[in-house]
């Protein structure tokens, strides 16, 4: 399932907040491959730049020092304009938040991206993958937490992104609705070998990763590879 | 200053340009009361002012000629203070380098004593002597159009002898406040002016010696002005009175109350319209303020401040922008006073008219802001007040939202999504649309206004100049003259056609209605002046019958067919019962037209005729003009295209002031509130634009969402302004109209062209400020805080 070929390579790689006495060093030096269609989970305290790695990694920020690209496309160098095509052809995210549009229905929420992707699925199709094909019509104050963040999850793979980028998924979540959230990432990473990045300071959710990388103090500390993933519901709570 | 005040003040920066244009639509308003205030107390206090030192009468009356000692007759009536007889005569110019004849009224001064009423206020120069030799002093608004000083000489047509006038001295009367030619609409300075003359000398010259043709009266403390009024035309009857009026009817009088009145409407009405507006503006600024403040809200109670101290925290924000908006709509109300006062100036003459601000007006404007602020911020503070500390630290749960009803028609439902986010944003907060889409409307209805009356006196000119008026110029007689003048007048070099006509003065009554006004005999096939019905299809003037304004018929309640009296004010005072033959569209008020011949039939002294209109061939027309300076008999000559000329320039420069005006307010209106209405969108949806441009969403597509919103008021908005403001412009035309100035209501494509583009370009620019706020939006941290 994992392929040879680095879709990410970062050298080097630092991001500095703000200048002088002041500033926060948020990133200093990493250096990673990302290859396609594997599972990455992050793990790392707060403060240890796993945040940061994922922002730039999705073209939300621009690093400070290093190198940073996308199936070679210099991502460090890009302009506002260049980092918006980025996520709109490339990049899902899942926010700890799902970040959905209150105004907008389930599948709405989802049309509103699959209209401006280049080889989208259909919305409904991306609610199916996730369980939701009975609820697509709610708006986001009618559905529950774990729903809502299954919609934001649909958002995310209904263009078939080549990467998806999950910021403390289950953040908000108890531990059943996490489960299922959890569930439809490996089931979209497995199935659309989708390279996806899972950012959590909670470990047990690393067995489900092909590879896990440590950070801390704003450095890659350590990674280690699992020999084989764990199934969402095997994980041990 | 405590620290919550520190707060506060931390807050207002914060929001500088939201609180910036709250305050900018309250000084619109404010603005607005504190110039027609100010206006109003200038107007009246110069009024009253030059009234009392100049001793302007209460009662008027013009009469054929009486002897002097009828004058005693008058003092004599119960009530009468004071009675002034004189001469006023018209007279015809011949001025210095000037190709057209210029026409006026020459009055008489008594020759050795100041008079008892209508005293001059001399600007320039000095009275004429008594027998200083055809001395004359010049009206101040003729003189300046004119370029007349003490020491210039012109030529005069005295009851048809040429003779050289010197001018003397430049002054001003209280009758001529608004010195306008009989029943013109606005004044012509270059072509019409008041004379006066020593009274020994107009009266040799007119053989009037030892007696008079027109006369004021004051009245005594408690004296009954209807019974003097009544008193005075029987008097007056025998020496062909005209009819005496009060100074409700007085032509120039009446212009100045008329003008005070519309302040009166205004300083009202428009400050409360724009203060409902930034009431409603303040609301929602501080609703947001308070849903962003939460937490701060919670931790402040939690800690102990009293509900009140809270409340009253966001009360002062409230304040802030009263005081702010007051500041600015005094000093805005101060100046544009300022410039109108100037204005006045075209038709208004008096002594001084200073602008005197009404700074006690600004304690009514400080009380209505205030009030109008407090009214926006109470739900607000109630909402301050009902949270608890415990609720006020959870966060405010998700917005409900559900399929807007328009979607359920069908179109709808076929819409994009972002024009769907934006009708379900709508029908979550429909009073907040429908607020905005009124604030714009307002907008846009105040821009129709000044065109509107453009347009209708456009129209009227037009009306009255080629659709009625087909002359080149009208020659009118000194005396009623026989048929042998018009053929005299026909001699004249150039004249292709002449038309006479006469001008009777009569009163006209239907039962107890009575009006006064000239009947105006025209030849049965006349061509050069026009009787028109509201179709625009000529009206040929009845054998048996008049063909009255619709005005005229109004205010006398009759209809086709009704029979009136008809009793001729002047010679014989021959009444006869005349039946109404039809109406006719006037718009210069109220009219009444008959056949020529028929006309002196009914009166009995044979073939008269007061004046001739003329047609011109217009390569003679020099010759035309030299000659017709010299004919004894003309005593008035009006030369059509100068006064459509002076009346356009008049109304340029009046109503580009106003509109310059209206179209400030206008814009600072649509743009605060689409501004303010952007700003709250945006911080109310921050967290949804930046997830969109996290999604991939260009800065222009999330822009787009944004302002789908506002864009869908506006196009509500614009319609519905037109709508409105062809409503304000009928409201405030009704007010304006008076007998004898009646603008119809024109609305054009074109005015309603510039009002929509006027509002849709500052709604677009607004808007377009608050997206450049879009490129501050923090991606990351918007997404990573909780609601």
């Amino acid at each position: 399932m994992v392929s040879a070929d680095a879709v990410f390579e970062v050298r080097g790689l630092g991001k500095t907040y703000g200048s002088g006495p002041s500033a926060v060093h948020a990133l200093k030096g990493v250096d990673l491959d990302l290859f396609a269609g594997e599972l990455v989970v992050l793990l790392g305290a707060s403060g240890s730049g796993k945040s940061t790695l994922l922002n730039l990694l999705g073209g939300l920020d621009l690093p400070s020092a290093g190198r940073l690209t996308y199936r070679g496309w210099d991502l460090a160098g890009a302009d506002e304009a260049g980092l918006t095509r980025y996520r709109r052809d490339v990049v899902g995210f899942v926010f700890q938040f799902y970040n959905l549009i209150p105004s907008l229905t389930a599948r709405e929420n989802v049309a509103l991206i699959t209209e401006i992707a280049r080889d989208p699925m259909a919305p409904e199709e991306a609610l199916k993958l996730v369980g939701l094909e009975a609820r697509m019509d709610h708006f986001p104050a009618q559905l529950s937490g774990g729903e809502q963040q299954r919609v934001a999850i649909a958002r995310a793979i209904a263009k078939r992104p080549q990467v998806l980028l999950c910021d403390e998924p289950t953040g908000a979540l108890d531990l059943k609705t996490g489960m299922i959230v959890l569930e439809a990432i490996e089931r979209i990473n497995r199935e659309l070998g989708t390279l996806t990045a899972i950012i959590t300071h909670n470990a047990v959710i690393a067995d489900m990763a092909d590879r896990v990388l440590h950070l801390s103090d704003g450095r890659l500390d350590r990674e280690h590879r699992n020999d084989r993933r764990a199934a969402v519901d095997a994980l041990a709570w | 200053m405590d620290h919550l005040d520190l707060k506060l003040l931390r807050d207002l920066r914060a929001l500088k340009s939201q609180v910036l244009a709250v305050a900018l639509v309250m000084a619109c308003g404010l603005a607005m009361m504190i110039m027609t205030r100010s206006l109003i107390r200038s107007l009246d206090a110069a009024r009253d002012d030059y009234y009392a030192r100049h001793r302007f009468g209460h009662v008027f009356s013009s009469l054929q000629r009486a002897p002097l000692e009828v004058a005693d007759r008058l003092a004599a009536i119960p009530g009468v203070a004071a009675v002034e007889p004189g001469v006023a005569r018209p007279v015809t110019l011949d001025l210095p380098g000037r190709l057209e004849p210029a026409s006026g009224l020459i009055r008489s001064l008594p020759d050795r004593r100041e008079p008892r009423l209508g005293r001059l206020f001399v600007r320039a120069g000095r009275l004429p002597e008594a027998q200083g030799g055809l001395e004359v002093a010049v009206s101040e608004a003729f003189a300046e159009a004119n370029g007349l000083r003490p020491g210039a000489r012109l030529a005069a047509l005295l009851n048809g002898r040429r003779v050289e006038l010197r001018v003397c001295g430049v002054a001003l009367s209280p009758e001529y406040v608004f010195e306008a030619p009989p029943g013109a609409a606005l004044p012509d300075n270059r072509t019409f002016g008041v004379f006066w003359m020593r009274e020994t000398e107009l009266a040799e010259a007119f053989n009037l010696k030892g007696a008079f043709d027109t006369v004021a009266l004051a009245l005594g403390p408690g004296a009954d002005e209807r019974a003097v009024i009544a008193d005075v035309d029987r008097v007056l009857a025998p020496w062909g009175g005209l009819g005496a009026y009060g100074r409700g009817d007085h032509p120039s009088d009446t212009r100045v109350s008329d003008e005070i009145g519309v302040l009166r409407g205004l300083s009202f009405g428009f400050p409360l319209v724009f203060l409902s507006v930034a009431a409603f503006m303040t609301n929602a600024v501080l609703g947001r303020q308070i849903a962003l403040q939460r937490e701060q809200i919670a931790i402040l109670k939690a800690f102990g401040f009293s509900d009140r101290a809270v409340a009253l925290h966001f009360v002062k924000f409230a304040l802030v922008i009263v005081l702010l908006g007051a500041a600015l709509g005094a000093a805005g109300g101060w100046l544009l006073g300022r410039k109108l006062v100037v204005m006045y100036h075209l038709f208004f003459r008096f002594p001084a008219l200073e602008f005197l601000p009404a700074w006690g007006a600004l304690g009514a404007a400080l009380a209505a802001s205030t009030f109008a602020a407090l009214a926006g911020a109470l739900g607000v503070v109630r909402r301050v007040v009902r949270l608890t500390p415990a609720e006020a630290m959870r966060p405010e749960p998700p917005e409900d939202f559900r399929p807007s009803p328009l979607e359920r028609l069908g179109p709808a439902r076929r819409a994009g999504i972002s024009v769907r986010m934006a009708l379900r944003n709508l029908s979550r907060r429909p009073w907040r649309a429908a607020l905005t889409v009124a604030a714009l409307a307002l907008a846009t209805g105040i821009l129709v206004v000044p065109n509107a009356f453009r347009d209708g006196i456009a129209h009227v000119l037009d009306f009255q100049w080629d659709a009625l008026q087909r002359q080149t110029a009208i020659v009118a007689f000194n005396e009623e003259a026989s048929p042998r003048a018009l053929s005299d007048v026909r001699q004249l070099p150039g004249v292709t056609e002449a038309e006479p006509f006469r001008s009777v003065p009569v009163e006209l009554s239907a039962g107890a209605r009575t009006r006064r006004l000239a009947v105006q005999g025209l030849p049965a096939n006349a061509r050069l002046q026009r009787v028109i019905d509201s179709h625009q299809r000529p009206l040929a003037p009845a054998a048996h019958g008049l063909l009255m304004s619709k005005v005229l018929g109004e205010s006398l309640g009759v209809a086709a067919g009704d029979t009136v009296m008809m009793r001729v004010l002047d010679g014989r005072r021959a009444e006869v019962a005349v039946r109404v033959a039809g109406f006719s569209e006037d718009f210069a008020g109220i009219a009444a037209h008959m056949e020529l011949d028929a006309l002196n039939r009914l009166i009995g002294e044979g073939d008269r005729v007061s004046g001739v209109f003329v047609v011109v061939a217009s390569a003679r027309w020099p010759d035309f003009l030299r000659a017709v300076k010299e004919t004894p008999a003309a005593s008035r000559v009006v030369i059509k295209e100068a006064m459509r000329r002076s009346f356009r320039e008049t109304t340029a420069q009046s109503i580009g002031l106003i509109q310059t005006i209206y179209l400030v307010f206008a814009t600072t209106v649509a743009f605060g509130i689409v501004y303010n209405s952007a700003r709250i969108s945006l911080s109310e949806r921050q967290r949804e634009l930046a997830t969109l441009r996290v999604l991939g969403f260009g800065r222009g597509e999330v822009a787009g969402v944004l302002v789908a919103e506002l864009v869908l008021l506006a196009l509500v908005a614009l319609p519905a302004g037109l709508l409105v403001g062809s409503g304000f412009a009928k409201t405030i035309l009704a007010a304006v109209n008076t007998e004898t100035v009646r603008l119809p209501l024109v609305l054009t494509a074109a005015n309603y062209a510039f009002a929509a583009s006027v509002v849709a370009a500052a709604t677009a620019l607004s808007l377009w400020f608050a997206c450049r706020r879009l490129d501050r939006l923090d991606l990351v941290g918007v997404l990573k805080a909780r609601d």
